[in-house]
Formats: C-alpha cells, structure tokens, sequence
C-alpha cells in the first residue's frame, strides 16, 4: 500500500471484525534509530493456531467471499522489503496483537500518511469499542483516547461530522508537533 | 493463443505453462499490489518485478490473464507451485516493463 497508515487501517478493520472492545495503537518513529514500529493491539476473539499459522498466507482466509485474503501477507510483504520485520501474537478468546517494525530511512519504506484520517476513518467504523492511540518519536508523545474524548462530550455522538472532523485535524495537528 | 505461443512471440522465459488458452484484454504494469488490486482488471496481463507469492493472490482474485515478471527478478519457488496449482502463467524476461510493453502494444493489444 502507498502509506503505513492504510495498512493500520486494514489491520484495525481485523480487529473491528474481531469484536474488540478495546483496540491499541502503538506507533514508535524514532529518527535516532532508525526505526518506525507500529503495534496493534485488540482483545477481540482473537485467532486458533491453526488460522494464526496461516494469516500470512494470502490464499487463506476466514472469509468466505473471496478465496484470498491480503491484508496480513500485505503488511508483512512491505515490512520485510525494507529490511524491518513483522510479528503476530493471538489468543484464542483473548485477543491478537501485530506487530511491525520498518527501517526508516529505507528508500522502499511507504511514509506514513495521515494519522488524522486514519483515525477518523477508524472511529467511525468502531460500535461499542474503544481506541487507544500512541505516537511516540525522540521528542515526544501524543495520545488519543477515544474513552477520554466521549467523557468530555458528554452525551454528543462522537461519529458526529464536527467532531469526526475535529478528531482528524487534532491528531495531525498533535503529530506535526511531535517532530 | 497458448502460453508458449506468447513466450514465443515475445521471447519470453515460459516459467508456470498452462493448458488453456491466454485471451489478454488489456495490460496493467504497476509493483504496489494494493494499487494493482484496485486498477488492473480481468483478463489483463500484469507485468511487475515482483516475485512474491502474493501476486498470485492478486492475479488469482482479479482473475489476470498472466504475469510477467521483468527485470529478470528471481521468482520464489512457492510462488511458481502457487502458481501452477492455480493455473496461472508466469512469464520471465530480461527486459524492462516498457519493452514488454512497447512488444505488446505492436501486437496490438491496445
């Protein structure tokens, strides 16, 4: 994918379907490292080892629509081509958590994208669950919480367009400032 | 035409050959599988210098007519068995995209 930021999005949409409650996002992008890592964390349904086996196999897939499915093999495809790597951990019952890390000044390293729609994007789509976003780069930290801005609403839907449009410009205007 | 016809015409390496006929309807040349997967259509042929299995997966669930691998990339070995169980034809040159391309424009796939 052109940005890290639609594979994040793919990869929550996993977690969505897997009836999470509670979905953490975790960027790490640290320039004196070298590193971008990105980890998503959900306690959905999570996965038996059977199908965690295979999630990186592109001709596997708990849908039945379609006889493939890319998402996984796709983030793991981008992260190795530029010399990082990919990790996933799931439970059965308890949750599944994927981890990715990049080396960033790869030149075949995709940038990352706009957070701000990401999560907009991703909000939007959540019922009854709750994001926990984390950006962390050498200078400092931001983090969203979609518990803690429903607290402040109070009662207004936070699907509402004002404030899906407010949560898209807070988040890239937070992360601009982190660098 | 048969995939060793094609190989033939365009002096490619035939390394997946399948029984059935290729009818190419068009040509996408792209290596970003998600854009790919949103442009490129049945029936059409795909050149890419990638060699992963998940271009079978794409080829696969767009139905493409072939892939042609350019470059002269290295094709992993699941991606051929992948291939081959799937009966889709895998085509290997030295050349680059706009050379294929320039041969399958020239005859006449427009």
């Amino acid at each position: 994918m052109k940005e890290l930021s639609m594979h994040i999005l793919d990869i929550v949409m996993n977690s969505v379907k897997a009836e999470a409650s509670l979905i953490e996002i975790e960027i790490e992008d640290s320039i004196k490292n070298n590193i971008i890592r990105i980890i998503i964390k959900d306690n959905g349904r999570g996965m038996s080892e059977e199908t965690l086996n295979n999630v990186t196999n592109p001709f596997y897939t708990t849908r039945n629509t379609r006889k493939v499915g890319l998402g996984l093999p796709m983030l793991k495809e981008a992260c190795e081509r530029c010399n990082g790597n990919f990790k996933i951990v799931s439970e059965f019952g308890k949750g599944t958590m994927v981890e990715s890390f990049f080396e960033r000044n790869n030149i075949d390293r995709a940038p990352l994208g706009s957070m701000g729609v990401t999560m907009m994007t991703i909000i939007n789509s959540l019922d009854d669950c709750e994001l926990i976003y984390n950006h962390k780069t050498d200078k400092n930290s931001f983090q969203l919480s979609t518990a803690k801005i429903k607290e402040i609403l109070d009662g207004i839907d936070i699907k509402s367009n004002d404030i899906m449009l407010w949560i898209k410009e807070y988040v890239d205007e937070n992360i601009k400032e982190l660098y | 035409m048969k995939s060793s016809e094609l190989a033939k015409s365009l002096n490619l390496t035939l390394l997946v050959d399948v029984e059935s006929e290729i009818h190419i309807e068009g040509v996408y040349i792209g290596d970003l599988l998600s854009i790919v997967m949103a442009k490129a259509k049945n029936n059409y042929a795909w050149i890419t210098i990638q060699t992963h299995i998940n271009i079978i997966a794409v080829a696969e669930l767009l139905e493409l007519s072939c892939i042609i691998i350019v470059e002269n990339m290295e094709v992993d070995n699941d991606t051929l068995d992948k291939a081959k169980e799937l009966n889709i034809p895998i085509f290997k040159t030295e050349k680059t995209a706009y050379e294929i391309a320039c041969i399958l424009y020239d005859m006449g796939i427009k």
